[in-house]
């Protein structure tokens, strides 16, 4: 694709957006922040992992979904059925499992009164069973979450009713996607952050190119500065009916360091299978919370994943997923390490913008946000939840 | 960790030995908690030879590393770890970043 040279081109490709300031008052509004619980995490589908977090049957893995006020326990049954269920014993509502993952052999069994339950979810042994009134364990097995699997990617919904299933949900995003082969490549790192920041506010943070050559400009000197392109203007954007996606291209003249030239050509990993690239570098933001950003490697490409988990109006989890073609030699892995521990400088400096961006926003000094064309993205999310939130009710942007 | 001597090509890096971690929460503990100076000499040790390192280690799957060839892969990874003070930032830090702890690796 081809720099942009063409000024405000978007918001003349995307006009029923607008051009105004965007209202920052989501951001600091802990009323905001309670109706967000139910009006955008309660009525869209959410990531929660992968299928390689539960390979096996009788594996699961435990989602705290502060957000929701709900622990979700995502379980392979036996017949192989990836299932969800609230983390919440029938009994008197114990918190079932309090490990972050593991596997079922057998039984689940709650801490207080040790019911237990099989990788169905079905309530299976009951303690001292005949001293119960009634009790008919096939009715008393865990909760379900609506739980669905796209592309290996498992998502929940936590709505009485999710209005659409998760592929009406992606759209076009999971066109776009259509056999793209993220199963080929292995989670090999994973971060987490807590922040002093609004979810919202770190994701916004992230969903742009605007920064880099001048945020970044210590861990990747050079790298955002293109002769014909000086501000890294977008190679591309699309935007989807609830989510978007953003393209850039690299300077491939700018000289790498002498570790990188060298990890250039250990960089060898292969699944022999490319994905679906827009750009070199693209940006998905899957409503509300996720994001898969894709690189165009030398040999091959990989991905990583976010998620931008609320804690509370300022504060929030930015869980970060590496995933790379299965190194087979030290040298391979040794590429990967290197391009991993780079990003990690440039999240590292990340962490920073987003807590001084909440300070900013907190003292009021500033009601609005100033977004240029190639944030059109952050405008296009902010329209979004607009209209799950009906907050500003056409006041505002 | 146990002391497992260099294959013999590689024992000049024998002094360096205490950079030879199996995780990147220690490797990046060990670069913190080091001198500019330090980090610099560990470089200058290790760079010139990191092309015939890994010729080394990949003879073999990085599965089945034998147990003397482990320590200096993990001297390869430390080396990935110091990479940018040494390049870039002339300093064990970054500039502008969280507290380096908050940036939990989960392992
Ligand atoms: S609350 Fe779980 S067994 Fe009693
Ligand atoms: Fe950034």
């Amino acid at each position: 694709m081809q720099a942009a040279t063409e000024n405000r081109r978007w918001s003349k490709e995307y006009p029923e957006l607008g051009t105004g300031p965007v209202p920052a008052e989501s951001c600091i509004s802990p009323e905001y922040f309670e109706l967000e619980r139910e009006r955008v995490f309660r009525r869209t589908w959410l990531n929660v992992g992968r299928v390689d977090d539960v390979p096996n049957a009788g594996d699961f893995f435990v989602r705290e979904l502060a957000v929701c006020k709900t622990s979700i326990l995502v379980i392979r049954g036996k017949d192989g059925v990836i299932r969800g269920f609230h983390n919440v014993c029938s009994h008197r509502s114990n918190k079932l499992v309090w490990e972050e993952r593991g596997t079922c052999r057998g039984a689940l069994a709650c801490h207080f009164h040790s019911w237990g339950y099989n990788a169905q979810g079905q309530l299976t042994g009951v303690p001292d069973e005949e001293n119960f009134h009634d009790l008919d364990k096939s009715k008393l097995g865990l909760s379900p979450v609506t739980t669905d699997v796209w592309e290996g990617f498992i998502f929940v919904h936590l709505g009485p009713q999710p209005q659409e299933t998760l592929i009406d949900y992606l759209g076009g995003v999971a066109e776009q996607f259509k056999g793209a082969t993220f199963h080929k490549r292995r989670l090999t790192h994973t971060y987490k952050v807590e922040e002093q920041a609004n979810w919202k506010v770190a994701l916004d943070a992230q969903n742009e190119a605007y920064h880099l050559p001048f945020q970044h400009r210590y861990s990747f000197p050079g790298m955002f500065v293109l002769k014909d392109n000086r501000y890294l203007r977008l190679s591309g954007v699309k935007l989807y009916n609830h989510h978007a996606v953003w393209s850039t291209t690299y300077n491939s003249e700018s000289t790498p360091t002498p570790t990188g030239a060298l990890m250039n050509q250990l960089n060898t990993a292969t699944t022999n299978s490319r994905l679906p690239m827009l750009g070199d570098f693209d940006f998905f933001v899957i409503f509300p919370n996720f994001v898969i950003l894709q690189f165009r490697g030398i040999e091959d490409d990989y991905y990583m994943t976010y998620n931008f988990w609320p804690l509370a109006v300022n504060r929030c989890i930015w869980e970060i997923k590496f995933h790379f073609p299965p190194a087979e030699t030290a040298g391979q892995r040794l590429s990967q390490e290197y391009l991993k521990h780079r990003i990690c400088d440039v999240l590292q400096e990340d962490a920073v913008a987003h807590e001084t961006l909440q300070t900013g926003l907190n003292s009021r000094a500033k009601t609005h946000l100033i977004l240029q064309d190639d944030e059109i993205q952050i405008r296009h999310f902010h329209t979004v939840l607009e209209d799950y939130m009906g907050f500003f009710n056409g006041r505002g942007h | 960790m146990a002391e497992v001597p260099l294959p013999e090509p590689f024992q000049s890096l024998e002094p360096f030995s205490a950079w030879a971690l199996a995780t990147e929460r220690e490797r990046r503990a060990k670069r913190l908690s080091s001198s500019m100076e330090e980090i610099q000499a560990f470089y200058d040790a290790l760079f010139p030879q990191l092309e015939a390192v890994v010729a080394y280690l990949d003879q073999f799957p990085l599965d089945q590393l034998p147990a003397e060839a482990q320590p200096l892969y993990y001297l390869t990874l430390s080396l990935v770890e110091v990479t940018s003070a040494v390049e870039l930032y002339h300093n064990p830090h970054i500039f502008e970043a969280i507290e380096p702890t908050r940036f939990r690796r989960v392992e």
